[in-house]
């Protein structure tokens, strides 16, 4: 005859710990390590544009990041900016510099390309198009999601690099080129590899691709 | 003790970034806005907390309260409010920083410019009687830096009576004084004395700060200073063709 033999206090709270150790470590690797299970990603496809000729499409890690250009505010900038996009060279470059909550940026295609990255030289890289003239002229509110192309300290120096700001910045008026700004896509941007206690990313995300819609 | 490092670098390791937009821009930390929205796009900002800055640390300057700084706010508003976005440009002043007791080398200044970063420091204490005047004389040392080849030194001396030499340097006199001279004699004050530069910058600042009769005045009766006053004033037309005294 088998007695039915009740299992002890101790050992229920052994069972329950057990059952609470399993769905931790399911949560683990299945919802807290993909970073863009909650990341709203935008097809292009969906949506009707004003200006679609000035309309370029940025994919991260964690989907679409939609761009509108302002040529009309720098003509130069976004001409160079259309040109690099055009012939694919944002593919593969790191997001090398990232400030959470406050700026992305990347565009460095000497030292920033994914398999050939230099941590001690990225962010200095140039396209080999040469620098252009800085247009900071207009008037152009630098609020959340505005594109601007980064330079060295001295005025005239843009070139490939771009940043991206994920909160108002007055400050960059009359100090960088703008060259557009963020429809849709900011939640994939918040998303994007940062560190807590440098700027400068090891290991960092890379654009996928970067395309303009026409 | 490497118990003491281990906590000292954790500490460290998990100390947040803190990304400072102003920092970034001019390289001069622990400032906040005072006033961004201005007519002229001059950005002001304000020592929350003592700074030093270069290689030495040997630019000091401290946080003025705030009942000060919103006097002398003003006064430096009313100032540089004169100078048009385009003029600014010109000669590449676009941020103005207040503190209080600013000092190089532990030697009290008015103001130190720097056109590459496009700032100019001022110490809202500093001298209360001439501090209006001081303003524009800090943003001449601006012109000058940047428009170096338009303002040559060499034609400067020319002006003076034969014989006449200026010290070695700005610090190298005790003839400091900011007076104006009743009977001027080809220099506004003592200070004008001590290099050609801050002659200059004396001029200057007279020019923009007195009565247009009254400079009229002096150039009736002082024959070198008339020279040194046309000569800064056609300098400055070539830098900008719009603008007045």
């Amino acid at each position: 005859m088998i007695k039915k033999i009740k299992a002890s206090k101790s050992e229920k709270l052994i069972f329950i710990f057990l059952i609470l150790l399993a769905i931790t470590t399911f949560c683990t690797y299945f919802i807290v390590k993909n970073k863009c299970l909650f990341v709203k990603d935008v097809d292009p496809k969906d949506i009707i544009f004003k200006n679609p000729n000035n309309i370029a499409i940025l994919n991260a890690p964690c989907g679409n990041i939609i761009i509108e250009l302002y040529p009309d505010i720098s003509p130069n900038a976004v001409q160079r900016f259309v040109t690099l996009i055009k012939s694919n060279a944002y593919e593969n470059i790191a997001f090398h510099r990232v400030i959470e909550n406050k700026l992305i940026q990347a565009g460095d295609l000497e030292f920033g390309k994914k398999g050939n990255l230099d941590y001690g030289k990225i962010g200095t890289g140039k396209s080999g198009l040469g620098t252009i003239k800085s247009e900071i002229d207009n008037d152009f509110n630098y609020t959340k999601g505005s594109v601007g192309l980064a330079r060295t300290f001295k005025n005239d120096t843009e070139d490939s690099q771009f940043f991206i700001i994920l909160q108002d910045e007055p400050l960059f008026e009359g100090e960088y080129t703008p060259v557009g700004k963020v429809l849709y896509g900011l939640e994939v941007l918040k998303k994007i590899k940062s560190d807590k206690r440098s700027e400068y990313i090891l290991r960092p995300d890379f654009i996928n691709s970067f395309k303009m819609l026409n | 003790m490497n118990l003491i490092r281990a906590i000292l670098l954790l500490i460290f390791l998990i100390t947040p970034l803190k990304a400072n937009t102003i920092y970034n821009l001019i390289k001069i930390p622990n400032l906040e806005i005072y006033e961004i929205n201005t007519k002229n796009k001059l950005k002001y900002f304000y020592a929350a907390r003592p700074f030093q800055l270069g290689t030495q640390k040997n630019i000091v300057c401290s946080n003025p309260n705030k009942k000060d700084l919103e006097i002398k706010y003003k006064i430096i508003h009313k100032n540089l409010n004169r100078y048009s976005y385009d003029y600014l440009k010109k000669i590449n002043l676009k941020y103005i920083v207040m503190c209080k007791n600013l000092s190089i080398s532990e030697l009290y200044t008015a103001g130190i410019p720097d056109n590459i970063m496009k700032t100019l420091i001022l110490d809202i204490k500093f001298n209360e009687k001439y501090f209006e005047r001081v303003i524009h004389h800090e943003v001449f040392h601006i012109i000058h830096l940047q428009h170096k080849n338009i303002f040559n030194e060499d034609e400067w001396i020319e002006f003076n009576n034969f014989g006449f030499k200026y010290a070695e340097c700005s610090t190298c006199t005790k003839n400091i004084s900011l007076e104006k001279y009743q009977e001027t004699d080809g220099f506004f004050t003592e200070y004008s004395k001590s290099t050609a530069s801050e002659d200059m910058a004396e001029v200057y600042s007279h020019m923009i700060f007195l009565k247009k009769k009254e400079i009229n005045q002096i150039r009736k009766f002082d024959p070198i200073l008339n020279n040194k006053i046309s000569y800064i004033e056609n300098k400055i037309k070539e830098i900008d063709n719009s603008f007045t005294f």
